[in-house]
């Protein structure tokens, strides 16, 4: 294939590319909506899939050292995709999302850089995740039938990492003089950095989300003990979240047992919440448990420090009888 | 009486007055209508009335001493199971009945608010009577263009949070009783909250609500119900995990708080809100529900502690014993924990430095 042949089949292609780069933001997207993460909050850099001009195209096919036996199937990143997250964590969500069998297509994990870092243990450099996707089979999409032949790269990074690329992208690849030595070993430090600050980072969110609330698996077992009280399904919201903050040092692991033991103690409670449910969300959730348990056991603390409204607090108190006069 | 899943059914207010110049009666204003609340304002009413009944409240058990047909407590009896247009003319008697016994000219009028509804876990009746004292206060009004805010006096206000300003009585009916009862006792559970009753010599103050309306009188078994309180708390302060002079000062707490007060209640939150910490209020409020100190205020009743209240002792584990009038252990003597000689490994032992402000009168 010449250059013209060339040209013309990528201008010829290019909008099925693009419905393909499309479709491949559009599904990711979509997916990590459905586990509750806000994509502008997510994704650190807006994700817009980005097709290879012509010229840069031609320049890589035909008039770079690397010579190609057939240029056009052998350059997978007509179009790319960039992924930038936080946290190295995040980059395994979006790794889960990609590998999911249920997508609709194949992927080709080309880079990754736990495995880069095994390799080379010694090397500073720089660091990504990348995937090459097609379609399993032909996906019609807005009139374009995409084939199982088309590539589309995925590049998936850090914060961090991204902005090593971006510095050693424009400012070393590009650049016309000659590179001593020191830029490289100043560019191989910061990258060293990186990857331990990126550790830092993770060790802080986990740290962050991270309490006796997890260790002691709280909402799991209350939320199983409310299943089998009520027979209604608990749904926990944010006022919950804000409840056990405040109260987490009463969390230990006798607490879920006491929470137990006392509501058992009071079983017309499981009417009253199954009478409640549909009219006040808060019935719907097992911190309603915690609370009639911190009435009964730790009143005062719960009163000197309850962090809702009193509205909330004051229908489970009458549920109770518990005077909340202080 | 734990006040527990209660649910309002019927609401009706009448009005009384104080007496007048002469002290005469003045005969209450009386209402046809049941009040109807939405239901934020009911959540609200059954917090004032859980807030003066229920766990950890003032209110005390009471025992009806009238019996008799026409009285109050028979009247409740009979109110409880009439259709609601009877119902709403025998409320009145109750509002009647409570003008007649404000004996006084300083009694205030105020509204009486008469409630049934069902309560407990077996959902058995309630009847419920507030009076409340009409206050004075102020509403909040926001100018929509300026936001400037103005308060508008309101010269009768009801019911706030707060139980200071108002009498409640609820008739709980008991979950198993005799078919025909000959004493309204074993059908009918009663409990009082008048802040009156628990202020020093509050008893005569209260009285007219308690006794000369209601019928009710102070349950006999207030003195074992006292002395459980004080031997559970007596546990609970030693087996505190405190340095010994502070216990030794709880422990005088203790006495002082049943021996020298001189309200007629006692109460576990009462007690614990002065003495210990949050934590430690919590501890003390689950441990003494445990031993079946009731979680409301009771009746006080020394007459089983009596000898027990008088004298503080200290026992050492070298049958050392201290004794004296609890008086002398406020005032004359003070108990420190020192370190003492050191063992061989280094440990100090704990010692005890005693001091008495006296001088040794005799010895044997």
């Amino acid at each position: 294939m010449n250059e013209a042949a060339f040209k013309e089949k990528w201008e010829s292609e290019r909008p099925i590319y693009k419905a393909w780069g499309d479709y491949i933001v559009t599904t990711i997207t979509q997916a990590l909506e459905n586990r509750n993460k806000y994509i502008s909050e997510f994704l650190k850099v807006p994700v817009k899939p980005r097709l290879k001009d012509t010229t840069s195209l031609i320049d890589k096919a035909f008039h770079r050292k690397k010579e190609y036996a057939d240029p056009y199937n052998e350059i997978e990143d007509k179009i790319g995709i960039r992924f930038v997250v936080l946290l190295v964590e995040d980059i395994q969500t979006l790794c889960n999302i990609i590998e999911n069998d249920e997508q609709k297509w194949t992927f080709d994990p080309c880079r990754h850089f736990h495995k880069e870092r095994e390799a080379n243990p010694l090397l500073f450099t720089y660091q990504s995740v990348h995937y090459i996707l097609k379609p399993k089979e032909n996906i019609e999409l807005d009139g374009a039938v995409i084939p199982p032949s088309t590539p589309c790269e995925v590049q998936i990074r850090t914060l961090l990492q991204h902005a090593h690329a971006e510095l050693t992208h424009d400012a070393i690849y590009k650049s016309k003089r000659a590179i001593v030595p020191e830029v490289h070993r100043t560019v191989a430090k910061s990258m060293a950095l990186i990857e331990t600050t990126d550790g830092f980072f993770s060790d802080v969110t986990q740290l962050l989300n991270y309490g006796p609330l997890e260790e002691q698996n709280v909402i799991k077992r209350l939320d199983a003990l409310y299943e089998s009280f009520t027979s209604m399904a608990p749904h926990t919201s944010k006022s919950s979240i804000t409840i056990w903050d405040e109260f987490e040092e009463l969390i230990d692991e006798n607490l879920v047992e006491g929470i137990q033991t006392t509501i058992n103690q009071h079983s017309f409670l499981a009417d009253v919440i199954r009478e409640k449910y549909s009219e006040n969300v808060f019935y719907q959730q097992s911190t309603v448990l915690f609370v009639y348990w911190m009435l009964k056991k730790r009143k005062r603390k719960l009163l000197n420090s309850w962090p809702l409204h009193e509205a909330v607090l004051e229908p489970l108190a009458n549920d109770l009888g518990v005077s909340t006069e202080v | 009486m734990q006040l527990l899943n209660l649910n309002v059914d019927c609401i009706i207010i009448h009005q009384i007055f104080k007496r007048d110049q002469d002290g005469n009666v003045v005969t209450p204003a009386q209402s046809r209508e049941f009040t109807l609340f939405e239901d934020s304002a009911m959540e609200n009413f059954k917090s004032r009335v859980t807030d003066a009944l229920g766990d950890g409240s003032k209110a005390v058990a009471m025992q009806i001493f009238e019996q008799d047909a026409g009285k109050v407590p028979a009247l409740i009896d009979q109110m409880i199971e009439q259709d609601d247009e009877t119902f709403a003319v025998s409320s009145y008697d109750l509002a009647k009945k409570l003008a007649d016994a404000q004996h006084s000219k300083g009694i205030p009028g105020g509204i009486v608010v008469v409630f049934t509804g069902k309560q407990g876990p077996s959902q058995k009746k309630i009847l419920g009577i507030i009076k409340a004292e009409v206050h004075s206060g102020y509403e909040k009004i926001v100018d929509d263009v300026t936001g400037r805010i103005a308060l508008k006096f309101v010269e009768e206000v009801l019911l706030t949070p707060g139980t200071r300003l108002y009498k409640t009585a609820g008739f709980y009916e008991k979950t198993e009783y005799p078919e025909t009862v000959s004493d309204l006792n074993d059908k009918w559970a009663v409990m009082v909250s008048d802040h009156q009753i628990n202020k020093a010599d509050g008893k005569f103050a209260a009285q007219y609500f308690y006794s000369s309306f209601l019928g009710l009188g102070y349950p006999k078994t207030s003195a074992r119900t006292t002395k459980t309180f004080y031997e559970s708390s007596k546990k609970f302060i030693t087996a505190l995990d405190a340095p010994p002079e502070k216990k030794s000062d709880l422990l005088s707490a203790l006495n002082t708080y049943l021996k020298v007060e001189e309200s007629s209640t006692v109460s576990t939150t009462e007690f614990a809100s002065r003495y210990f910490n949050e934590d430690t209020q919590d501890q003390f409020g689950a441990y003494m529900e445990e031993q079946g100190v009731p979680t409301t205020a009771f009746t006080k009743d020394t007459e089983y502690i009596k000898n027990s209240l008088k004298v503080r002792k200290v026992k050492f584990r070298s049958k050392v014993n201290i004794t004296g009038p609890q008086e002398a252990f406020n005032d004359l003597i003070t108990i420190d924990t020192i370190e003492g000689d050191a063992d061989a490994s280094g440990t100090p032992a704990e010692w005890t430095r005693v001091i008495i402000k006296d001088r040794i009168t005799d010895q044997e």
